[in-house]
């Protein structure tokens, strides 16, 4: 069954990559979506059979390499934290593929694509089920190759190829990390099995590695080293550069690859390698400052920007920022909460703002559009809810998932924690602000797209709404249903959220229902619909969970937290901040809440209601919101000191070493000379038979000349 | 008197003079409409004389008064020259007619060339030695300005003649010398001898470089490789097929024999020779092929780099480099039997035609033909996984077990520029615009047999390479034991 | 002197040269003292097959006098060879026999192949 789960997106690649042009664009399409939903389907079953059932295990393929001390095979690790990601991967990627069938259809190259999307999907499935750090490598890399392909997939556009290549690039500097990581473990540990490596750290503290004179502590090396690589995927501060330009891919790329997979890989990486960062307190601080860093820039870039994609990835970086810390206070089952739910919602508002640009003939920047809400009323509710759920608003995903992660920042009680708490609520009002910038500036107001376009605005294809409602489903559900098992619920009564853990397992029912208050809100001002529309929304949800209740109880006793991660996730008993997250204050459980509120607020009253404030904020405080506007100058810095640098240091490399030497006395220089001896060798062909005759006894007499003279040498001698 | 008198093993020989002087009586009172005929029959006795030698015992005997040597090794070797014969005939059926010299000399002429060949790889005496390598040379010449109303034919055969006569001066100045010096010509009492000397007098080194130049020349060894390319541009093509396939394996038969026979205890001095010789063929037969625009002349150049490449086997001086040395001729002349029938396919409106370019957009035209001749370039330019490849690692091989790291380093460094022109036509098959197609209908079925039977060795020769590479090494061990 | 000795068994040939020069001398000069001079320039030109013998070494003549030498010379050499074979056949008993049969049953065929192909024939 795993084998299913991990190979059929791989079959689905070689056949559609292979064989696309004779089974045509449809048979490409048919075969990637049967094949990755098949993956899908399976990995629930594994999903329930490994989380619920606890039968983690690691099932060997095949013996890859067997070299003196170092064995490496290919194996599937499929243990609690692998199937998690295997359905958060094959979900979405099913969601996306089925999406792409509709949003491409108007492309030249769909089989292409579809083959790319399903070797992303089996790289990304290697990546987590790796069961060594090499076969893991393979499907960082590959997953690394995918999106680079994927982002530079319209490659008549200069924009694609130049951000395909900074990806690329960028991503290069983290796997260097990552690979220097693992050298280090091997070092250290003397293999790369996880297994192997996971029992041996607990004598391992001590050891220490000697760096120009100085004594270092191996495993905080180490998880730096590995930290660095998921920097580099995660698109963490100083590596983050690449992911808004990543944009330029098809947008169902960006909400699979670039939202809800691939740049988790980073959290998952950390999470897998959990047994080390607990005995690396210093490289948990890092991970943790780093987090809330990126939690806080990214959401002030995204404050600031009108390309409609580029303010969610913007979001996602916030995201995973969160996620990061969270796993820095070693709360590693809340990252990996926020992880799944963050998929869903992620991908939900990506897909739903590729279904924006669709209707909106491929426009993105957001300052174009508005006041379209009525005629794709349907997109409209789906973004509301993906928004709903990002900026944390009960009973949605976003809300249990990144409460959890502040609570546990907090609950450390040290000074990082606290940082990250505080960067956290600031996000967290931010990130509430800017989803309702975007859904206002792109919904309401005047419309500002010319009239042409205004005309073409129409609802998506049913094919591309159906993955929108899986996916909505999952951002408004996952949170309550996973909450238990993922992070469980105090260890003693007085549980402040013990309401809220409740849930469901029924998509269909919420979703269905959620249409209808759109329909209603047809003849409504934009105020009162949204007002009814959340009312009915939680009202439905309500409704929802009463019908299922029973079934929640029966999963909530038999899983706790620990229980529920088994093996796959250590952390150290002192450690224990999911633990503690169930203990604190009120206030601190609520500020979250309170502050997502208000940003949605003001974002009203900023953009709705008198919309020239916006613009005399940006006035007052203009150095602030070039600052933010422009990025924070990264890229500027990053091609001041490093790429204007790298770029004339290469040009030199090329002119002077490749061209000047290389070239001039390899390639091109024994090609010319080739060609001259050629040249030589035929004109000595005089077809003069004299002078064969000649050259035959000459060379004859030179070598008996020869030795003659050796003789008389040997005689002299 | 003829003490052992036992014509057993000569048999095949036999059969074949018989056979061809009774087909030269038939066929000169039939005319030439005989032909076919007469080539069907010398097929047919080409391939009863190849069963006749596979039913002989091939243990080591010496015959006629140890003239004649009969062992494993020259076994073999008849039997690849045997095959060479066979297969050149079965290209040249077509040709004959096609380029109106369908005389029935041809293939009687083959017959005794085949008969000389088998002389030189059996001879255990100089006398032997000079008969068979001239009766070989003699029906060769003839074979060369077989087309008599071409002046190219003409001029190939005329320069042949007079380049062979000089070389077999040169072979017959150095057999003179070594007679002079140990006074002897049987291989195994010159062996002897020359074990039994204290110090090897200059004349006898001399007399071996002759000999070896001799020689040298009808391997077409640069720098005694000139005639080559005039030659088998001159030459009818399919007597240029039977040049670049068979000679060379008799010759090579010989100069093993010599080498490691009675010669052995002089391989200080030889060793300096095949040596220099290998460097030259291989640089001269990597460099000057790429100028050429001509396929025959390309395929001169790319068998004097192949000479090359056998050579440094010899070099080696070992059983293992022997063995490599059987090998690599082996996958040699079926490649080559394969390129030559794609040649001789080439035919414009009725005209044979050999230029490179000639060859354009072949893939479009002729997909079936041009992929075969893909897989023959790659296995000419020894691209594994193709049998060509194996030949020349057999060789470097032994060459690097002997320490010769310079002559194996620069064998895969011209390997990788004669790649350059094998490739080059592959690009010209499968890149260029195509040129006009060839004529239709015009593969034989015989050519047609040969090219298949050669690309399916190139290409079936990985799944077991072991059970050729054991016999050759098999057949080379018999030269190096005790002569008895 | 070994060398002396050795040079001894060359005596014959060093008298039976001495012989061949005398004889030539006293014939020439015989001819010369006692012969009829009656010359005519037809008389005094050398005679080389019937060609000019002082022109341009590289004019045409007819191919068919080389045929006809070169199969001469095989039969030529043919007799040679039987020479001394007939002075030693008693020596060499049957087998010297039959391979000078089979020699001679192969240059048989090479004559029926010349004069099947009409070589033989000067027109």
């Amino acid at each position: 069954m795993e084998i299913l789960a991990v190979f059929s997106p791989l079959f689905a690649f070689m056949v559609a990559g292979i064989f696309g042009k004779s089974i045509g664009d449809r048979g490409c399409q048919f075969v990637t979506c049967a094949g990755v939903i098949l993956a899908a389907l399976t990995s629930i079953l594994l999903f329930f059979d490994v989380g619920f059932g606890g039968h983690a295990y690691a099932k060997e393929i095949a013996p890859w390499i067997i070299s003196g001390d170092f064995n490496v095979s290919w194996a599937l690790r499929i243990d609690q934290l692998a199937v998690v990601m295997m359905c958060v991967i094959n979900i979405v990627s099913a969601c996306v593929h089925v999406y792409s069938v509709g949003y491409m259809s108007h492309d030249e190259a769909k089989g292409r694509f579809m083959a790319y999307l399903s070797l992303f999907t089996f790289a990304m499935l290697m990546l987590v089920t790796a069961d060594n750090l090499l076969q893991l490598f393979f499907g960082w890399e590959g997953v690394g190759l995918a999106s680079y392909l994927l982002i530079g997939f319209w490659n008549h556009k200069f924009s694609a190829n130049a951000a395909a290549q900074k990806a690329f690039v960028v991503n290069r500097v983290g796997d260097f990390g990552l690979a220097l990581g693992i050298m280090a473990i091997f070092v250290v540990f003397g293999s790369i099995s996880f297994d192997t490596i996971f029992e041996q750290v607990a004598d391992k503290t001590e050891v220490t590695f000697t760096f120009f004179g100085h004594h270092v502590h191996a495993l905080t090396v180490i998880c730096l080293l590995l930290f660095m690589g998921a920097v580099g995927k995660s698109a963490q501060l100083g590596l983050h550069t690449w992911l808004p330009d990543a944009m330029e891919g098809p947008t169902p790329v960006s909400a699979l690859i670039h939202a809800a997979t691939m740049v988790t890989a980073g959290v998952f990486l950390v999470a897998r390698m959990s047994p080390l960062f607990e005995f690396a307190p210093t490289a948990l601080m890092v991970v943790t400052l780093f987090g809330a860093t990126t939690a806080f820039v990214a959401a002030t870039i995204g404050l600031t920007q009108f390309d409609i994609k580029r303010v969610i990835a913007y979001s996602t970086m916030s995201q995973l920022g969160y996620m990061f810390f969270a796993l820095g206070v070693s709360a590693y089952g809340a990252a990996m909460f926020h992880l799944v739910t963050h998929a869903f919602f992620k991908a939900l508002l990506f897909l739903g703002a590729g279904s924006v640009i669709h209707a909106m003939s491929d426009e993105q920047d957001m300052r174009k559009m508005g006041g379209i809400w009525r005629k794709i009323p349907f997109t409209y509710g789906l973004m509301w809810i993906g928004s709903l759920a990002l900026a944390g608003i009960p009973p949605l995903a976003g809300f249990y998932s990144k409460d959890i992660v502040l609570e546990a920042a907090w609950a450390d009680h040290s000074w990082f924690g606290n940082y990250a708490y505080w960067m956290g609520i600031a996000a967290a009002f931010m990130t509430a602000f800017y989803s309702w910038r975007l859904l206002i500036m792109t919904f309401h107001g005047k419309p500002r797209a010319d009239h042409h376009t205004m005309e073409h605005v129409h609802e998506s294809p049913p094919i591309m709404l159906a993955p929108l409602l899986v996916l909505a489903a999952g951002a408004l559900l996952a949170g309550a249903v996973f909450y238990q098992p993922f992070v469980g619920s105090p260890k003693a009564g007085g549980s402040a959220h013990g309401e809220a853990v409740t849930e469901t397992a029924h998509a269909e029912k919420p979703v269905a229902h959620a249409e209808k208050p759109q329909d209603k809100a047809h003849n409504q001002t934009p105020a009162t619909k949204i007002k009814a529309l959340s009312a009915d929304i939680s009202a439905e949800m309500t409704e929802a969970l009463e019908t299922v209740k029973e079934m929640d109880a029966e999963i909530a006793q038999g899983t706790d937290r620990h229980i529920f991660w088994g093996k796959s996730l250590k952390i150290l008993p002192e450690n224990d901040t999911v633990e503690a997250a169930h203990h604190v204050p009120k206030w601190v459980k609520f500020l979250p809440l309170v502050v997502g509120t208000l940003g949605i607020a003001l974002a009203y009253l900023a953009y709705l209601l008198s919309p020239g404030v916006p613009g005399r904020i940006a006035r007052m405080f203009k150095p602030l919101h070039i600052l933010f506007f422009n990025k924070w100058f990264f890229d500027e810095l990053y091609g001041q000191l490093i790429v204007r640098n790298a770029r004339t240091l290469g040009k030199a490399f090329w002119s002077i070493g490749d061209q000047g030497i290389i070239d001039r006395f390899g390639p091109n220089g024994s090609a010319t000379t080739a060609g001259k001896i050629a040249k030589a060798l035929s004109r000595f062909q005089s077809g003069l038979v004299y002078q064969y005759a000649f050259v035959m006894m000459i060379v004859a007499i030179a070598m008996v000349s020869w030795f003659f003279f050796k003789s008389g040498l040997r005689d002299l001698g | 008197m003829i003490s052992d008198f036992n014509l057993v093993p000569l048999l095949p020989e036999i059969f074949m003079a018989l056979t061809g002087m009774g087909l030269l009586i038939v066929g000169v009172s039939q005319g030439n409409r005989a032909t076919p005929v007469i080539c069907a029959a010398a097929g047919a006795a080409l391939s009863i004389a190849a069963l006749v030698l596979l039913s002989l015992g091939w243990d080591a005997q010496t015959v006629m008064n140890g003239m004649f040597r009969f062992d494993e090794f020259a076994g073999f070797m008849k039997l690849l020259v045997l095959i060479g014969l066979i297969a050149s005939l079965a290209l040249s059926s077509r040709y004959l007619t096609q380029e109106d010299m369908a005389r029935f000399e041809y293939p009687i002429l083959i017959i005794f060339a085949g008969i000389g060949m088998m002389m030189m790889i059996s001879a255990n005496n100089f006398l032997t030695l000079y008969m068979g390598l001239e009766l070989q040379s003699l029906s060769l010449y003839v074979l060369a300005a077989f087309q008599r109303y071409s002046v190219r034919s003409a001029e190939a055969g005329i320069k042949y003649f007079i380049l062979g006569a000089l070389s077999s001066g040169m072979l017959l100045f150095g057999i003179s010398l070594i007679y002079g010096f140990s006074g002897t010509l049987d291989f195994t009492v010159l062996g002897k001898t020359i074990i039994g000397l204290e110090q090897i007098p200059i004349g006898l080194t001399i007399g071996l470089v002759f000999l070896l130049a001799g020689i040298a020349f009808k391997i077409s060894a640069a720098p005694f490789h000139m005639w080559t390319p005039d030659v088998y541009h001159g030459a009818p093509t399919s007597v240029t097929a039977l040049f670049a396939i068979v000679p060379k394996v008799a010759a090579f038969a010989l100069l093993m024999r010599l080498l490691f026979q009675p010669f052995a205890d002089m391989q200080e001095d030889w060793f300096q020779i095949i040596y220099f010789l290998s460097v030259f063929s291989m640089v001269i037969g990597a460099f000057a092929a790429i100028a050429q625009e001509n396929l025959k002349r390309l395929m001169a150049y790319s068998s004097i780099g192949n000479m090359g490449y056998a050579l440094i086997g010899i070099a080696a001086g070992t059983a293992q480099g022997a063995g490599a040395v059987v090998l690599y001729l082996m996958i040699y002349i079926v490649m080559t039997a394969g390129v030559f029938a794609v040649i001789l396919h080439m035919r414009r409106q009725g005209l044979a035609v050999a230029k490179i370019d000639n060859l354009a957009g072949l893939s479009k035209t002729e997909p079936a033909l041009a992929y075969g001749m893909l897989i023959l370039m790659f296995s000419m330019s020894g691209i594994p996984p193709a049998a060509g490849f194996f030949g020349k690692l057999a060789i470097f091989n032994a060459a690097m077990n002997e320490g010769l790291y310079v002559l194996a380093v620069l064998g895969v460094v011209t390997s990788v520029v004669a790649a350059f022109y094998y490739l080059r036509i592959v690009k010209v098959m499968f890149f260029d615009e195509p040129a006009d197609s060839f004529d239709k209908n015009e593969g034989s079925f015989a050519r047609r047999v040969v090219l298949i039977v050669s690309v399916l060795f190139v290409i079936g020769f990985i799944i077991k390479p072991s059970i050729l590479y054991e016999c050759a090494m098999h057949a080379a061990s018999a030269l190096f034991t005790v002569a008895g | 002197m070994a060398s002396q000795e050795f040079l001894i068994q060359y005596l014959p040939i060093l008298l039976f040269m001495a012989v061949a020069v005398g004889m030539s001398v006293v014939m020439v000069l015989g001819s010369l003292l006692f012969g009829k001079q009656n010359p005519d320039p037809e008389k005094l030109s050398a005679y080389e097959c019937g060609f000019d013998a002082f022109s341009d070494s590289r004019n045409k003549f007819d191919v068919r006098f080389y045929l006809v030498t070169l199969l001469f010379i095989i039969f030529d050499l043919e007799i040679a060879f039987l020479f001394p074979w007939a002075v030693a056949l008693g020596k060499i008993g049957m087998f010297g026999f039959f391979s000078m049969v089979i020699f001679l049953g192969i240059l048989t065929v090479g004559f029926i192949y010349e004069w099947k192909k009409g070589a033989l024939d000067w027109e």
